[in-house]
């Protein structure tokens, strides 16, 4: 009998741990599900006819959410229109001088996309670093202070003297130097760090756009300068992200807004390491393209460029029809992992802006009814009402 | 009087002392975890973050939506940041939430129009950029827990399990009116297959335990435990199974041996009470082992089955009818291992036998079931070792059964055992070839 008895509790064990072993299959799926359903949270449908889903989990959204601008590694609407002039003082025989300061920092971690954190070397906090513009002649002043633990230097592309090229001499941590040169010729340039290792040091942000103004000028328009790059932040050598003007799809969520009938001029330049190529398809319309910005004549009349790190150039274009249009890279993985962004087209008239609005931001008012998003869509209708 | 109190007051200071040894190591390990936690850096220095880990234990394909189920399965706590599919990022949601700690699971859903088919790989970011991924190989829908869809894994588990096992069964006449030699044969080529279907199992769950299961887990480990435990409680179980029946049945029943006698000489040099013990164990043994053997079977199969319920979800197996016939062949000799031992002991009624073919056959129903629903790799890798461990004692129990029958010949002086034993496994091996 006590035999039979201490069978059954064996067998009884036995049952027990299988019983145990499916319960914690099921709790495991149980308890994804069993959440507080007070809060509901809207994702998906960014392509019209696309799933929407209800979640009462966190939204993993990238392409509409805002990053608070105290984590990001920039401000894109900022830097968009952002020309750096510099400290403007005359030498004896009249040349201007301009005076800029870069900062040069490999220690800080910030948001290069909504929820990654990346540790970002930046001139001055950003990436890309600030844009530096003079006209054709002036005389450029940069001083670099190296406030990081490594070794840096600036290289700007254009005509200079050797010791003025920022690629022998490094500047030691602490250290500081100032690049003394001739704006020449007139064009847009691209200026890194030039330390080695060189992918390293351009990888993590150490570049920016400098723009010489031709002496006569270039007729007024709504200028903009866009700095094609990318984040690997899994040091696979291969990109994660790929922006223009440094977070992923912001102008998605952040339209840029223009007028209707208006010149832009778009200073762009491709910085973009690991991957050969990268381009700039604009939509429903055509540009004309300086290559490089060194002549007044346009090069070619097209809708795409496609470019290789450090290539630049210039497009000037303007809308005919009100609306949004969207502008991304042709290399479509780049478009599909940030390199995305969205004019909004404004007619002049607040009325007419409103009802371009209706049209574009029915669908994002649908779609999204997270509070976040709701951020960002009313941002949108302000600025086009204004 | 007296001197016993003094014996028991030495005894109580004794253990008293004995105890005190007993708890010192673990006063010192306490100290040192206090140390170690509350004065970090004075001994190692930890001042690099430790590498995130996770790992996409399994992706659904649903209506409008790819379901990855992720864990972490790093040192510490991990907040997700992205999601991707094809490595191009895509919005998705994350339930119960983005921050995860040690171990703790979460289901990321994307809305995604996906091809059936097609291959997929998912990707997700952690908020360091770190990317995750994990390839389908063909996707496919998920099954849902509807009538239908149980129905058909039902009818799969009876096809690759039940169906077998119970036309393995009919061999039981034929085994019956066997010679000795010939039983001797088809005993070992029982222990043959069951060695095949434990090798099987350990490989199996070992394939799961290396590609499913992240590191933190330990899993090759749990295989070998797990079917180190399992074997060493059956074996206690079967035990304790036939003494108690032993001691239950009477010693006039009837018992029909042709050959046993062979081993009646060596008992007379035992007393008189385990001669009667051991005559009773030749009735009562082979039935226990018999059952034992469709125990062994029936956790084997219900591994079976997670196995083939996870390919299905996993979009791994088109289940092609093929495939089933595979299985089908494959499994047949389950039932043979079952009938082999009962067929020198008295007859047994044909209800027993069909229980036993349940026993054996229908946990494969149930396996597809849980494996199609709710597939969890730990789990089928848990389930697998235990079909494994029973296996081996099944083997063990058949041995020495064998052992028993063939008195001091022992088993490897008869060379239809060695042949049975590799004809066992060879079988096992060709119709494996057609799964």
């Amino acid at each position: 009998m006590r035999t039979y008895s201490r069978i059954v509790v064996l067998f009884g064990v036995a049952i027990s741990i299988m019983i145990f072993a499916i319960s914690t299959m099921l709790y495991s799926r149980s308890s994804l599900s069993d959440q507080n359903s007070s809060k509901l949270d809207t994702v998906g449908g960014h392509t019209p006819g696309y799933p929407i889903l209800q979640t009462t989990g966190d939204i993993l959204d990238p392409t509409s959410f805002v990053i608070k601008p105290k984590n990001a590694v920039v401000d894109p609407m900022k830097y968009l229109r952002e020309f750096n002039y510099g400290r403007i003082s005359t030498s004896s025989n009249g040349t201007v001088i301009r005076d800029f300061t870069l900062i040069a920092s490999d220690r800080q971690t910030k948001e290069v996309s909504p929820g990654v954190f990346y540790n970002v070397w930046t001139f001055n906090g950003t990436i890309p670093g600030p844009t530096i513009r003079a006209t054709e002649g002036d005389i450029i002043r940069i001083t670099l202070l190296n406030n990081g633990t490594k070794f840096h230097s600036v290289h700007f592309h254009g005509i200079h003297p050797a010791e003025m090229d920022g690629v022998f001499e490094g500047i030691a941590p602490g250290g500081k130097f100032t690049y003394e040169f001739t704006a020449q010729p007139f064009g847009v340039f691209p200026y890194h760090c030039h330390m080695q290792p060189l992918e390293e040091h351009i990888t993590h942000g150490l570049y920016g756009v400098f723009i010489v103004d031709p002496k006569q000028g270039r007729p007024q328009a709504d200028e903009m300068v866009m700095l094609m790059n990318g984040y690997d932040t899994d040091f696979d050598t291969e990109n994660n992200f790929y922006t223009v003007n440094g977070i992923p799809f912001y102008y998605m969520h952040h339209p840029i807004q223009i007028e209707k009938n208006r010149l832009i001029r778009i200073y762009l330049l491709n910085m973009l390491e690991y991957d050969p190529l990268n381009n700039f398809h604009l939509h429903a319309n055509m540009f004309d393209f300086y290559k490089t910005g060194t002549k007044l004549i346009p090069d070619e009349y097209t809708d795409i460029v496609t470019m290789n790190q450090a290539e630049r150039g210039i497009l000037e274009f303007s809308y005919k029809y009100p609306g949004m249009y969207m502008f991304h890279a042709h290399k479509t993985e780049f478009a599909e992992k940030g390199w995305t962004g969205l004019f909004l087209v404004k007619d002049g008239t607040a009325q007419s802006v409103n009802e371009d609005l209706n049209v574009t931001s029915r669908r994002n008012i649908t779609n999204y009814s997270t509070s976040d998003f709701n951020k960002t869509t009313n941002l949108v209708s302000t600025g086009g009402v204004k | 009087m007296e001197r016993e109190e003094g014996n028991i007051h030495n005894t109580y200071r004794i253990s008293k002392r004995t105890i005190l040894f007993g708890v010192v190591p673990f006063i010192v390990i306490g100290a040192m975890v206090v140390l170690l936690l509350n004065s970090p850096g004075i001994i190692f220095q930890s001042s690099v973050k430790p590498l995130p880990e996770i790992s996409i234990e399994k992706v659904e394909f649903l209506d409008d939506n790819i379901v990855a189920f992720v864990r972490n399965t790093g040192p510490s706590e991990i907040t997700i940041a992205q999601a991707d599919v094809n490595d191009r990022i895509y919005p998705a949601a994350i339930e119960p939430g983005r921050t995860l700690t040690r171990l703790a699971d979460a289901k990321v859903i994307i809305p995604f129009v996906w091809n059936r088919g097609e291959p997929y790989e998912i990707g997700i970011t952690t908020d360091d950029g770190t990317r995750f991924h994990e390839k389908v190989k063909s996707a496919a829908p998920a099954p849902r827990p509807t009538v239908g869809q149980a129905s058909t894994f039902a009818l799969i588990g009876t096809y690759v399990g039940v169906i077998p096992v119970m036309m393995g069964l009919v061999w039981y006449p034929f085994i019956r009116r066997l010679s000795s030699n010939k039983y001797n044969f088809f005993l070992s080529l029982t222990a043959g297959l069951l060695v095949f279907l434990g090798i099987d199992a350990l490989l199996e769950s070992n394939e799961i335990a290396v590609n499913a299961l992240a590191p933190a887990f330990n899993a090759q480990i749990l295989i070998i435990m797990v079917a180190i435990v399992t074997l060493i409680t059956l074996l206690y179980v079967s035990q304790r199974l036939i003494q108690r029946a032993s001691k239950r049945s009477k010693p006039d029943i009837e018992y029909k041996s042709g050959y046993s006698s062979r081993s009646e000489p060596d008992l007379d040099l035992k007393d008189i009470r385990s001669s009667t013990s051991f005559q009773q164990q030749q009735m009562i043994r082979p039935i226990a082992i018999s059952m034992m053997i469709s125990i062994g079977i029936g956790l084997h199969n219900f591994g079976e089955g997670l196995a083939i319920g996870a390919a299905v979800l996993l979009g791994e197996v088109a289940l092609s009818s093929f495939l089933i016939l595979g299985f089908t062949l494959h499994n047949t000799t389950e039932g043979l291992a079952i009938v082999a031992p009962m067929a020198k002991s008295r007859r047994i009624p044909l209800a027993k036998l069909m229980v036993m073919g349940l026993i054996a056959g229908g946990p494969t129903i149930l396996g597809a079931w849980i494996g199609g629903f709710l597939y969890s790799p730990i789990a089928t890798v848990i389930f697998l070792s235990i079909g494994a461990g029973a296996i081996f004692q099944v083997v063990y129990s058949i041995g020495s059964w064998m052992y028993h029958i063939n008195g001091r010949g022992g088993l490897l002086n008869n060379h239809w055992i060695i042949i049975g034993f590799a004809f066992g496994m060879l079988i096992m091996y060709l119709t494996g070839l057609l799964v």
